[in-house]
């Protein structure tokens, strides 16, 4: 197991996030993806972390920052998908063009 | 050192915003309180800038700048909270002193939220204060800046619209057009600092110290010579400089009339000092070679503001033309670089300021009572509003520069200044005297202008319609009164102005190649 | 001496006093006023005194007022002969003039509403035009010549509730101003020039080496055209007979003492400025003799009888600067001082006949006064028959000063108008007085009674002077006027007489009294309505003021308002329409056109975002 397998992992995961972004329409599908390019970002500080040979958490505590973040993120987003499924009867984001110039 | 002598001058700058503090607190309903609280702050402020202007000392071999006071900010870049008055500033102050005292008596007269609208006015006389008082180039921009933005809201709230027979300017429009076009310029002055900052290199935003290294040969002359445009431009819109002048008589109308008194009176002085601190201090070597456009600029601006004035309408826009008019005696007398006319473009920055104030002081009285300021309909006014005509009449008879007034000894001033002054165009033909003699025909236009401004409004058969106008109430004769003292006390005795403002002339011509 | 300047603080302090506290005095304070002025009065004859005592010429007490740079500003004062007898005119004018004001402003028993008011502005009026004698820089002098000025514009629109009244004090003052405009820039050149204030160091320094003669040359005639706006020269007369919408007693005090005696004083006190140059000696004189022409002429064919005199005053005016332009210095300042006294006393008995004839000013509806009123009609005549030019009346001598210094300065030309001016001078007198005194009385004027006492007083002392005070031309107790009104740099000269022209004036004299006589001496106007027939276009042309007002009217309507007009829709449409909306919609323009770009889709923002970094990326990898 060398970095570059993390490497690949995480850019694999990051990929699959960002076409998830770009191409679903629903808003909790694209939720869920920005999580998992969250995550292979928290994949590669931790990786870069442990194979950095200075022996310092300082990757694992910005991944730890990151994952907190993202919670609150997370609390957010779903707070406000869940105001446009009340106030517009679904989450389509295709159909949410509210600050269109 | 005496404690004020230690600390009155960030104090003005403080205690207006005390005061904005305290009437945040208040409940809104408690009008009369709130009132008070602006009133008492104006008295206070009042004598703040009076004790400024006595403690200046102009005796031989003093400071420049005195009541210097410093406090470390930024130390990293250089930005202090640096504050300290010269001959220049100290005039400014006082006027400021002034026209804050009699502007929050004028305010009580506004009855809707007249607490917010003190709380942006003395947001507004903070700024002011600390535009005149900064001696640090990022404060005088901040200040000026603070200045400016309550503008904004108290125009557009309790301002008033005007309807012509082919055209209209609402209160909203007003207002957007004096922020925006100041808030435009001042982004050049904003570069101006930078530059001088970056380009002179010695890590502060002090201007004594920038001012010194400029001397030294500090920034190059090219690069002063490239500056200079974006100051005069940026400060000179704000002083209401030809063709950047539409702002002035729009923002003027549509303000209400406390505003009115602090923006055309104090305000516009903010341009016109800041050409002075910043382009004539800073910029030197830029000031000699812009100077001739400065001063055709501030003539045009002399003449084509009078005889604009000639046939407007309506009252505040007579007025606001008569400020664009009088503000280019105050450009070209700084222009002259001649010790005589800038001492007269700083006595006039003074005299005009009191004036203007006591003219949108009366105006707005008239307009409170009549709903009106067509100068079509108001006639015959003087039989029953004896104290309106008499003030306004003096604030008329100051502007076309009577002797015996405050107007006269700055114009004259200016005048001489003008004709002696060495500032050539193309550098063979002196323009002075040509441009002395345009400035002295537009001193009789106003003459023209405000005279049958008079004899129409005032004089001659009163339309039954005003039969029940109410003269002025006894507490806009004491505030109109207050500013008639100081153009009456420079018009018979200037020499204590003249004495205050000599070291700081002499000091920033001292400064030019 | 020195304490001369105290002079006019006496009318100063009155104004102050008036004009602040006058609600809360006796009589809104209208003694007060006079007794200021008789307190000025009676302060000139120490100074008087004091000359004679240490020499008649030039006291010079300089003293500090303000400086600014370079330039030192003093209120210092010159007293000389010249600056003595105009302060002992304007104290006694003023003294009288108010006095009988006490008289005018009342009507059935009550004070006019303001009469503090004009109480108080009499005093600054008289005070201003002391400070202006004594002056000794230009720009004090300048100073009080504004506030002249000012105190004009007020008391002729003292009834401003008469249109009127408010447009003849706003013509007035604005006429003056256009003129002032040439006298300040003057002024403005010789401080710069001279770099100082001081008029005698000016004086004494205009042909220096090094001094530009082209600045004292145009300075003169910049100078001059402040004075020809104040002493109602042709073309900046038109203001004069207006003012006459004012009240009578301060129409005298106007044509007399103050304002328009102003601009012949200023010629008089830089008189070396004009001596020094020929073209403006010449064009002073040509002014003069011109206004003097016109004036006699206008007065000659008008029918109010306030619009006589003003007339009449432009024409001596004339006289005097025609006089100044002649090199005759003494002869311009007697003429001054014997026309002020006699000028006064016409105007305070027309005010008297207005009084008492319920304000009738058309002489045509007059006739037969003298038995109704003996003692206004008696001062009206000596005042007539001494501007007339009848000896021994004051003005004939002074006139005759005149003829002297013309014949002896300018060439034939001058002169042989000027005694056509002399002609029309008695025509016109003698027509006034026979048409308002002499004749049938008017059934409407059969009420008509003499004015109180407080009025007719002054008329009587007034009347006395005006027979006596022509003597003081000649040779009795000293060496006669000339050795004591002296040009600054010319040798006193002693009285003289040559039988010719004085032969000559009083011939003249004489003569347009008799065609007066002729013409309006009977109640059958039809010879003088014969000449009107006759001449009807050159009437025409006189009666309307040679259309003067007219072209004056028209270029503000359609010239300067006009232009005016024009520069604020330049100002509306172009600078700021264009200028400065300009921008502003164009701004709004692009922002309309740019949002097409933003859908507000989630999916083409992050779209914009990672092709954004992929382009970054890409740049950063390929090291540009």
């Amino acid at each position: 197991m060398t970095l570059l397998h993390f490497q690949l992992l995480s850019a694999a995961i990051f990929c699959i996030g960002l076409y998830g972004v770009l191409a679903r329409r629903s808003a909790v599908l694209v939720l869920m993806s920005i999580e998992l390019m969250l995550n292979a970002v928290n994949l590669q500080l931790v990786a870069f972390g442990a194979f950095s040979g200075f022996g310092t958490s300082t990757g694992q505590v910005i991944a730890v920052f990151v994952i907190t973040i993202a919670a609150a993120e997370v609390g957010l987003a779903l707070a406000i998908v869940m105001r446009l499924f009340r106030s517009r009867g679904g989450v389509n984001m295709d159909e949410i063009d509210v600050m269109r110039g | 050192m005496s404690f004020a002598e230690r600390h009155v001058l960030e104090w003005l700058i403080y205690l207006p915003m005390l005061t904005a503090a305290v009437l945040v607190a208040i409940p809104a309903a408690w009008r009369t309180t709130a009132r008070w609280v602006g009133i008492g702050s104006g008295a206070l402020l009042m004598v703040g800038s009076a004790w400024v202007f006595i403690a200046f000392d102009y005796s031989a071999g003093a400071e420049t700048f005195q009541l210097i006071k410093v406090y470390t900010w930024l130390e990293s870049v250089g930005i202090d909270f640096r504050l300290g008055v010269d001959g220049i500033a100290a005039p400014m102050i006082l006027l400021t002193g002034i026209v804050a005292l009699t502007g929050s008596v004028i305010a009580a007269n506004v009855d809707r939220d007249a607490k917010n609208y003190y709380i942006l006015l003395f947001v507004l006389i903070a700024g002011v204060y600390g535009t005149f008082a900064s001696i640090d180039l990022f404060f005088l921009f901040f200040f000026y800046e603070l200045a400016i933005v309550p503008m904004f809201l108290l125009i557009a709230v309790w301002g008033s619209s005007s309807t012509f027979a082919d055209f209209v300017r609402t209160k909203e429009y007003g207002a957007l057009k004096l922020v925006l076009m100041i808030v435009a310029a001042s982004v050049l002055v904003w570069i101006a600092i930078i530059a001088i900052y970056v380009w002179v290199d010695i890590g502060t935003f002090d201007i004594l110290r920038l001012r010194d290294a400029v001397q030294d040969g500090g920034l190059s002359s090219g690069a002063q010579k490239t500056l200079f445009p974006l100051v005069m431009v940026g400060f000179g819109l704000l002083a209401g400089l030809w063709p950047f002048h539409t702002w002035s008589p729009d923002g003027h109308v549509a303000a209400p009339t406390s505003v009115s008194m602090l923006h055309a009176g104090v305000l516009m002085k903010l341009g016109a000092f800041g050409i002075i601190r910043v382009g004539m201090t800073l910029l030197p070597e830029g000031m000699e070679a812009w100077a001739v456009v400065l001063f055709i600029l501030g003539t045009v601006n002399v003449v084509y503001g009078a005889i604009s004035a000639m046939s407007q309408t309506d009252l505040k826009y007579v007025i606001g033309y008569s400020s664009v008019s009088h503000m280019g005696y105050v450009i070209m007398g700084i222009a002259t670089l001649d010790s005589i006319g800038l001492t007269g473009a700083t006595l006039q920055m003074f005299s005009h300021g009191i004036m203007t104030a006591l003219f949108f002081a009366v105006v707005g009285a008239i307009y409170e009572r009549a709903h009106t300021r067509d100068t079509l309909i108001l006639n015959g006014l003087a039989a029953k509003m004896g104290w309106t005509t008499a003030f306004f009449v003096i604030a008329g008879l100051t502007s076309l520069g009577l002797p015996g007034l405050s107007g006269f000894i700055a114009e004259v001033l200016v005048f001489i200044g003008a004709f002696s002054s060495e500032v050539t165009l193309a550098g063979t033909f002196r323009a002075g005297p040509l441009l002395g003699a345009l400035g002295i025909l537009g001193a009789a236009i106003t003459a023209v202008y405000i005279l049958r401004l008079v004899a129409r409004v005032f004089f001659g058969q009163r339309d039954p319609q005003w039969d029940a106008l109410p003269d002025l109430t006894p507490r806009e004769i004491l505030a109109s009164g207050a500013l008639v003292i100081p153009l009456v006390l420079v018009g018979v005795w200037p020499a204590p102005f003249l004495d205050v403002i000599r070291p700081g002339v002499d000091a920033i011509l001292g400064g030019l190649p | 001496m020195e304490q001369a300047w105290l002079i006019p603080v006496f009318g100063f302090g009155a104004f102050a006093f008036l004009a602040l506290f006058r609600k809360y005095l006796p009589g809104q304070g209208k003694h007060l006023a006079v007794l200021a002025i008789i307190a000025a009065f009676v302060a000139v004859w120490p100074v008087l005194f004091d000359m004679l005592d240490k020499g008649v010429g030039e006291h010079h007490f300089p003293r500090d007022w303000f400086s600014a740079g370079p330039l030192e500003v003093g209120w210092g004062i010159i007293v000389d002969p010249l600056t003595v007898a105009m302060l002992a005119l304007i104290t006694f004018v003023s003294v009288i003039v108010q006095v009988y004001s006490l008289g005018y402003m009342r009507h059935n028993g009550t004070d006019d509403s303001r009469i503090g008011w004009y109480f108080a502005v009499h005093s600054l009026f008289s005070a201003s035009m002391l400070m202006l004698v004594l002056a000794d820089n230009l720009l004090l002098l300048y100073v009080a010549w504004e506030l002249v000025g000012l105190c004009s514009y007020l008391l002729i629109g003292f009834w401003f509730e008469r249109r009127s009244a408010a447009e003849a004090a706003k013509k007035a003052f604005v006429t003056t101003r256009i003129g002032d405009v040439g006298l300040l820039i003057g002024v403005v050149l010789l401080i710069v020039e001279f770099g100082t204030v001081d008029i005698i160091e000016i004086m004494g320094s205009l042909g220096d080496p090094g001094v530009n003669q082209a600045v004292v040359t145009a300075s003169a005639f910049l100078v001059f055209f402040g004075a020809m706006g104040k002493s109602a020269q042709f073309p900046l007369h038109v203001w004069l007979p207006d003012a006459m919408e004012g009240p009578t007693p301060v129409s005298a005090l106007i044509h007399a003492a103050t304002m328009v005696t102003a601009g012949v004083f200023l010629v008089a006190r830089l008189f070396p400025l004009f001596d020094a140059t020929d073209s403006a000696q010449m064009a002073i004189a040509s002014i003069g003799l011109v206004t003097a022409l016109m004036g006699a002429a206008m007065a000659l064919v008008m029918t109010d009888l306030k619009r006589i005199l003003a007339y009449s005053t432009m024409s001596h005016l004339g006289f005097m600067m025609l006089a100044l332009g002649a090199g005759g210095y003494t002869a311009a300042i007697f003429h001054l001082l014997m026309h002020g006294i006699a000028k006064a006393m016409l105007f305070l008995s027309a005010g008297s006949i207005m009084h008492a004839a319920h304000e009738e000013t058309d002489i045509r509806k007059m006739g037969g006064l003298r038995k109704r009123m003996p003692i206004t009609s008696a001062a009206f005549t000596i005042g007539a028959l001494a501007l007339a030019g009848i000896p021994p009346l004051n003005a004939f001598w002074s006139k005759d000063e005149i003829l002297l210094a013309v014949a002896d300065g300018l060439n034939p030309v001058f002169v042989v108008l000027f005694l056509i001016a002399i002609v029309l001078s008695a025509l016109y007198m003698g027509r006034a007085v026979l048409v308002v005194f002499f004749g049938k009385l008017k059934p409407e004027n059969l009420d008509i009674h003499e004015s109180p006492r407080i009025m007719a007083w002054p008329l009587a002392l007034l009347a006395g002077l005006a027979v006596v005070t022509g003597f003081i031309a000649l040779p009795i107790g000293y060496e006669g006027i000339g050795t004591f009104l002296v040009a600054p740099g010319d040798k006193p000269h002693a009285f003289e007489v040559v039988p010719i022209w004085l032969v000559a004036s009083v011939v003249l004299a004489l003569g347009g009294l008799a065609l007066a006589y002729l013409l309006y001496g009977k109640e059958d106007t039809s010879r003088v309505d014969a000449l009107r027939e006759r001449f009807a276009r050159a009437h025409d042309i006189v009666a309307n003021r040679f259309y003067m007002d007219h072209a004056y009217q028209w270029t503000i309507d359609r010239v300067v308002l006009k232009v005016s007009g024009l520069l604020a829709r330049f100002d509306r449409k172009v600078v700021n329409d264009v200028g400065v909306n300009g921008p502003g919609l164009g701004a709004v323009e692009a922002g309309r056109r740019l949002r097409y770009h933003v859908t507000g889709l989630f999916a083409d923002y992050g779209l914009g975002i990672v092709v954004g970094v992929a382009v970054l990326g890409a740049l950063l990898w390929f090291g540009v």
